[in-house]
């Protein structure tokens, strides 16, 4: 009958007093990052501290949708890694994560930004990533429930639909990647909070944390949105403002929202899960904040939104709110970094509502980084130091952006 | 959960009526002799530990004034 008994995952390992390598943070890019470390690069002394429960952080939160149609060829290339990675890893990890391979149509609300379309299915194509600018009949043909008239404020002029992108399901990433790390012998220890950083001769040598201090050659700042917190421990300062970022569901409705949908415009993006429900969010407060409060005010603007683009949903009832953090750069790109004065100490933080699709690809190139000591290629956009040279990637000049961050 | 402000002229007012206005973070950099390097950085980064810090806030969509508060990030909420 041992069918019958449970099996875990993932089993907890006795906390050492020192590891080669410590991870700071939980989530899918902590998780990816050992992950690789272990299996692709053979070191396998490494521990990965979370403070609450893996998952905690945006990579149990985030609304699971995954596409490669950035701006600059810099991140086009890394996401469409990272997007043709969810069939590898669902093999790799024996896992099933879940990839609905639906698409994503972004609307265009006024000529401007069909044009911005224009050049973003242009820069795609060019790098071999499928995207097709749609006029509002297509749109309404992909998404039967868009209100195409002219009836909105702001009508709907077109759109960009990116066929490879979709939603994978997030609790399926960090559950398939602590399986993963886990079975190459990474230590995963939850409820181990980190207070404190330690350095000898501008060395890192380890983390004082809630369960004692543990000792390690190299520390990899993962930590999400808690990254700027994190950091601000060595009293190291970055460009990074954390912000929440509400999301919520409806109650299910039968299948007719077949792909992404999302509109800068009207700061909404929306799907229907596999279970029925409309996940939708996109709304951000202003403060800089580590909570997850969620608010009544942006689940009426979210109804507003999703009322006025698909009157169809007028009248059906959100079942639950909740947020995470989203860590905020200047030019909407991440920053992965292992030159911070610190010899050992690498920081993968920035990715703002962007960290969910990138996480496995991330987590790749930060094994390899950390594991050799070497910047590797694709990485060399994304360095700090680009924010005292005034070479920002150009990111912002997108349409996929909903908050008034931008 | 939303939470409310002090405004020294409307008292403890909802935050969705407030501007975000960032860290107090004293006098602007001398101009004079500041390279681009300090100019960035003094623009774009910021220390943000999960501790009370001093901040600007904006009554926008009430008296229209400019105000500090000491605010916990860790809780949202306002400290004395
Ligand atoms: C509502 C919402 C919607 C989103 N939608 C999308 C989306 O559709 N697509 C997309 O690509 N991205 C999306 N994102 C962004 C994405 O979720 C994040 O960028 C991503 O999950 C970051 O992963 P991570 O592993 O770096 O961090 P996290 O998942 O946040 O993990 C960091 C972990 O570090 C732990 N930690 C923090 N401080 C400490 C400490 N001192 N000691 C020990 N542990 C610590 C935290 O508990 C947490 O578990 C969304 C985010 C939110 C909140
Ligand atoms: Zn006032």
């Amino acid at each position: 009958m041992s069918w019958l008994r449970p099996r875990r995952l993932w089993h907890p390992a006795p906390l050492k007093r020192h590891y080669e390598v410590v991870i700071i943070g939980g989530g899918i890019h902590g998780l990816a990052t050992a992950y690789y470390l272990a299996r692709t690069h053979g070191i396998r002394d490494v521990a990965v501290l979370e403070s609450h429960y893996i998952g905690f952080g945006g990579s149990g939160r985030n609304t699971a949708i995954v596409r490669a149609n950035q701006r600059t060829a810099e991140n086009v290339r890394l996401y469409d890694e990272g997007l043709k990675l969810w069939a590898v890893l669902t093999d790799e990890l024996d896992f099933n994560l879940m990839f609905f391979n639906c698409g994503t149509l972004n609307l265009a609300h006024s000529e401007a930004a069909m044009n911005g379309c224009r050049m973003l299915a242009s820069t795609h194509n060019l790098l071999g990533v499928k995207s097709e600018v749609l006029d509002p009949q297509q749109c309404a043909e992909v998404i039967p429930g868009l209100d195409v008239s002219d009836r909105l404020a702001f009508p709907i002029h077109g759109g960009l639909f990116h066929p490879p992108g979709g939603i994978v399901r997030h609790d399926a990433v960090v559950w398939g990647l602590a399986k993963g790390a886990s079975a190459h012998g990474v230590h995963i220890h939850q409820g181990c909070d980190v207070q404190g950083i330690d350095t000898r001769d501008g060395r890192v040598t380890g983390v004082r944390t809630s369960q004692g201090a543990i000792g390690c050659k190299r520390l990899g700042i993962m930590a999400g949105g808690y990254g700027s917190a994190v950091a601000a421990m060595l009293g190291i300062e970055l460009p990074i403002h954390p912000l929440t970022i509400q999301a919520m569901v409806t109650h299910p409705l039968k299948p007719f929202l077949h792909h992404v949908f999302s509109s800068g415009a009207y700061h909404v993006y929306a799907n229907q899960t596999l279970k029925g429900e409309i996940a939708t969010g996109a709304h951000m407060d202003p403060q800089v904040n580590y909570t997850t409060d969620a608010t009544a005010y942006y689940l009426k603007h979210q109804a507003e939104a999703l009322a006025e683009l698909m009157p169809a949903l007028r009248g059906v009832r959100f079942m639950r709110i909740w947020s995470g953090l989203a860590d905020m750069t200047p030019d909407m790109a991440p920053i992965m970094e292992g030159e911070l004065g610190y010899e050992g100490l690498y920081l993968d933080a920035g990715w703002g509502y962007f960290g969910f699709k990138s996480g496995p690809v991330a987590g790749k190139y930060m094994a390899e980084y950390m594991s050799t000591g070497e910047r590797p290629d694709i990485l060399r956009a994304f360095q700090l130091k680009r924010f005292l040279e005034n070479r920002y990637s150009g990111e912002t000049a997108s349409v996929m952006k909903y908050g008034h961050w931008d | 959960m939303t939470f409310r402000l002090t405004c020294p002229v409307c008292g403890k007012r909802d935050v969705y009526e407030f501007t975000f206005g960032g860290q107090e973070r004293g006098p602007r950099p001398e101009q004079q002799g500041l390279s681009a390097e300090e100019h960035f950085r003094w623009t774009q980064f910021r220390l943000i530990p999960n501790e009370p810090q001093e901040e600007w806030w904006y009554h926008g969509q009430g008296c229209g004034v400019w105000f500090k508060t000491t605010r916990d990030p860790g809780t949202n909420r306002e400290v004395e």
